[in-house]
């Protein structure tokens, strides 16, 4: 028997793209009936059913197809929300209550109803209605400025960080929902915004900016307050492979010197305290490299590890894949696909009790569960779906 | 009012003992600003993550570090050692009282002091523990010492971050232990749930480098599905889609193959679009192949205006846009303060109050209050063990001589 906790949750999905279906996606993997809405027009890119991006992020949801731009696809939502506990969306403001699904609509139908609105700014203020990507979401919140190896070379997180941060926020909203409409009887509405997500990240930052009237410049992987040299990456044999090392105290110092073979620059005066390291951190790191370099990163993080010295390995998608410790803990789950055949994707840090990924099914074709969706669960008639499917709006 | 006393909260009657340091006290402080009771149990002496800067006033004392203010906000804090034979007397009282206990010793510490899960949940069936460490509990590299810049190293954050000449760069601020705490608070409602139907508790084992893999958003996919080991492009989006290019006052993130018509208009408005406006500079194969030439003239332009100008005109023709924003800016961002989303509280040391970010999100139905600053240490010692544990003064003042309290 599925146990999983959301078991008997019926979601019915709008999102596209990635912090929307990241969201859901939590949601379907733990249970919850996910009812994803597409249609043919807009099946495409990062929503094309067939491409690995679509395939990462829609695992575990059913698929059916409705045209939004026809009235009548209105009323088929209404029925649809009717017997849904939620109902989530990611588009610009304007959208939903441009089809007539706002939220006052939506409580008209079920009352207890939980609706999720995840936009780039929130549903209120002067920038609203703007158009942005999470590279956007990351420019906007510091968070790109901050992560950069100097003030002349921003570049940010490599990735749509923020669209998988907000994916969270948005999970963790409507499972908050859920737990307060189980003790209040009462639904409600959830305006998320996916800049003020991302700026939650970072605030300390904020926070020591406001108050001790400064500014904070970006300086690669040194920050003031971390109290640690050496303290970054250093550069390993091989092309384009790396390590991290960072020594927190004078026990750690010591230990990494002997691990090193003591060579003589260690015994210097410049070097001899924490402050002072810190202090001459940029030659410190230079030496330390001459010694980094001249051996694998998997081999000094290991000595290192061993010696009780914090050290990684810089890892790249291979090197994930491959991962030993993730593989130990099943952090990848491997699916037949009808299309596409066996797809790989990561499942998620919460491995619960219940969350055996046996069962788990590959994200939905385009329009796959149109006949349980609109017959089995909404009561449609044959004829009735046909004409739908007909006029194009389901399809 | 009382923080306990709150009926209203999304997360109201929920109990949370928070025994993390860094790495996942963000964890229950989400779960405290939704309404949830928590009370942070601190080892006499406070916790070492009161040693974790920004400071206010830059002052390295422990009541001073920002970082643990913005942490723990709005939870209780006591202090109690574990390792005593009456501190752990009181641990196990606390824990008959408790719906979730967030941990983040090294894997076996707890286990060693007889208060592993096992052991807990004799005491409470209910409890609901999530335990956050580098690697997992489990695993070949379960015993590696990790902090956030060795997470983001083995999680993959670092390989695609940064500039192809320079080293790796780790994201900004303590983002293993934010994303670690999003997923364990999440992983804390969905065992909620499962013990509203079971009765039963359960242990949460989560790894910050599988919290950071989890935020790579393409890396594994193109790994997985196109075989492409993805590298560091600095200033150039993963997919060549944007670019981060220099103007007059800063730095502006501009779209480089979105509405190419329109785009060239607008620099060809300004004289400024060279040959971009030539009909082969519309077939987007080629303009990937000669990207350094339309970064080029993109970037002679942008150079003639500031990061504000840009970004209204590119929003105007919706492109997504955006100026490269400081903290300062950030804080100035007239979207956020139209939302009122920076909470001011007042400080303890502080003769200013702090401005700091709030939730998110907008509930509806149970609107949010910032209520209390983070506590000092042992600050809610008296409350929680005479009022609710029911301890005496006597047992009180000889708990605290011990330096047990």
């Amino acid at each position: 028997m599925d146990k999983r906790p959301l078991k008997g949750q019926r979601v019915l999905d709008f999102t596209w793209m990635l912090a929307g279906p990241y969201a859901t996606r939590i949601l379907a993997d733990s249970g919850a009936e996910v009812i994803k809405v597409q249609c043919k027009k807009m099946a495409k890119g990062a929503e094309s059913n067939l491409g690995g991006y679509f395939n990462t992020w829609n695992r575990n949801k059913r698929g059916i197809t409705l045209d939004m731009s026809y009235p009548e696809a209105k009323e088929i939502a209404l029925r649809l929300a009717k017997i849904s506990d939620v109902v989530i969306e990611n588009f610009s403001p304007r959208v939903m209550a441009n089809w007539g699904l706002d939220y006052k609509k939506l409580r008209e139908v079920k009352p207890d109803l939980i609706v999720v609105s995840m936009s780039a700014m929130g549903q209120s203020g002067p920038w609203k209605n703007s158009v942005a990507h999470g590279a956007t979401i990351q420019a906007l919140s510091g968070i790109t400025w901050l992560s950069s190896s100097s003030k002349d070379a921003p570049s940010g997180p490599g990735y749509a960080y923020a669209d998988i941060i907000a994916g969270l926020y948005g999970a963790l909203a409507v499972l908050a929902a859920l737990e307060y409409r189980d003790r209040s009887g009462q639904g409600q509405y959830i305006d998320i915004s996916e800049y003020e997500t991302m700026c939650t990240l970072i605030g300390p930052a904020l926070m020591d900016v406001s108050l001790n009237q400064h500014e904070i410049l970006p300086e690669g992987n040194r920050a003031d307050h971390i109290s640690a040299a050496p303290y970054g990456c250093y550069k390993c044999l091989g092309q384009d492979r790396w390590c991290v090392i960072a020594v927190f105290n004078e026990t750690q110092w010591q230990t990494l010197c002997r691990v090193m073979d003591s060579p003589l620059w260690t015994q210097e005066e410049r070097f001899s305290t924490l402050s002072k390291r810190r202090d001459h951190a940029q030659e410190l790191d230079e030496l330390l490299e001459q010694w980094t370099g001249t051996h694998t990163s998997e081999g000094i993080v290991r000595l290192l590890q061993e010696a009780g010295i914090h050290a990684g390995i810089v890892q790249n998608a291979e090197d994930l894949a491959g991962d030993p410790q993730l593989k130990a803990r099943d952090y990848f789950v491997s699916i037949e696909h009808p299309v596409l055949g066996m797809t790989t994707s990561d499942t998620s840090p919460v491995h619960l009790k219940s969350d055996a990924t046996t069962g788990w099914k590959t994200s939905p074709l385009l329009g796959e569960d149109n006949q349980y969706v609109f017959m089995d669960l909404l009561g449609m008639k044959e004829d009735e779906l046909s004409s739908y499917v007909e006029k194009g709006i389901i399809g | 009012m009382k923080l306990s006393d709150n009926k209203n909260g999304l997360l109201s009657g929920i109990r949370i003992l928070d025994l993390a340091d860094e790495n996942a006290s963000f964890c229950s402080k989400l779960l405290a600003d939704m309404g949830a009771s928590v009370i942070k149990v601190e080892r006499p002496g406070g916790d070492p993550s009161r040693r974790l800067g920004p400071f206010l006033k830059s002052s390295s004392q422990p009541e001073r570090s920002l970082f643990f203010e913005y942490n723990n906000s709005n939870k209780r804090g006591i202090t109690l050692d574990i390792e005593q034979s009456a501190g752990r007397e009181i641990f196990l009282r606390l824990i008959r009282k408790t719906d979730i206990l967030v941990v983040t010793s090294y894997p076996g510490y707890m286990e060693d002091l007889d208060l592993g899960f096992d052991a807990l949940s004799k005491i409470n069936p209910g409890l609901i523990m999530v335990s956050v460490t580098g690697f997992g509990k489990k695993g070949p590299r379960s015993r590696y010492k990790s902090c956030d810049l060795v997470a983001c190293a083995f999680g993959g954050a670092m390989h695609v971050s940064g500039s192809p000449s320079c080293a790796p760069v780790k994201p900004f601020g303590e983002q293993s232990y934010y994303a670690a705490s999003l997923f364990s608070a999440v992983a804390v409602l969905l065992a909620l749930r499962s013990r509203a139907q079971s009765g039963k508790g359960q242990e949460i084992d989560i790894s910050l480098q599988e919290a950071v893999t989890s935020t790579l958003d393409h890396v594994m996919v193109r790994y997985f599905f196109d075989q492409i080991i993805p590298k560091r492009q600095g200033n150039l989006h993963w997919d060549n889609s944007f670019c981060i290019l220099a103007c007059k006052d800063g730095y502006i993130l501009l779209t480089l193959f979105q509405q190419w018509e329109t785009l060239i208009g607008l620099l060809d408005n300004e004289n400024m679009a060279d040959d971009l406006v030539e009909e082969r500079w519309y077939d987007e194969a080629y303009r990937q192949e000669h990207l350094d030439h339309v970064i080029e003239v993109l970037q002679r332009w942008t150079m003639t205006h500031t990061k504000s100008e840009l970004f209204e005109l590119g929003q105007l023709m919706h492109f997504p846009w955006a100026p490269i924003q400081s903290p300062a800016e950030v804080l100035k961002s007239p979207q956020l303060q139209a939302r009122g989303f920076f909470m001011e509280m007042d400080h303890h040391g502080g003769d200013m109050a702090v401005k700091y970010p709030g939730m998110p999100y907008k509930f509806s139905n149970t609107p949010f209050h910032q209520r209390k600053r983070a506590p000092l240490i042992g600050e809610d010692n008296l409350s929680v063990y005479q009022r609710e544990l029911g301890l005496s003064d006597d047992q009180i003042e000889r708990l605290s001589s011990l330096d047990v309290i």
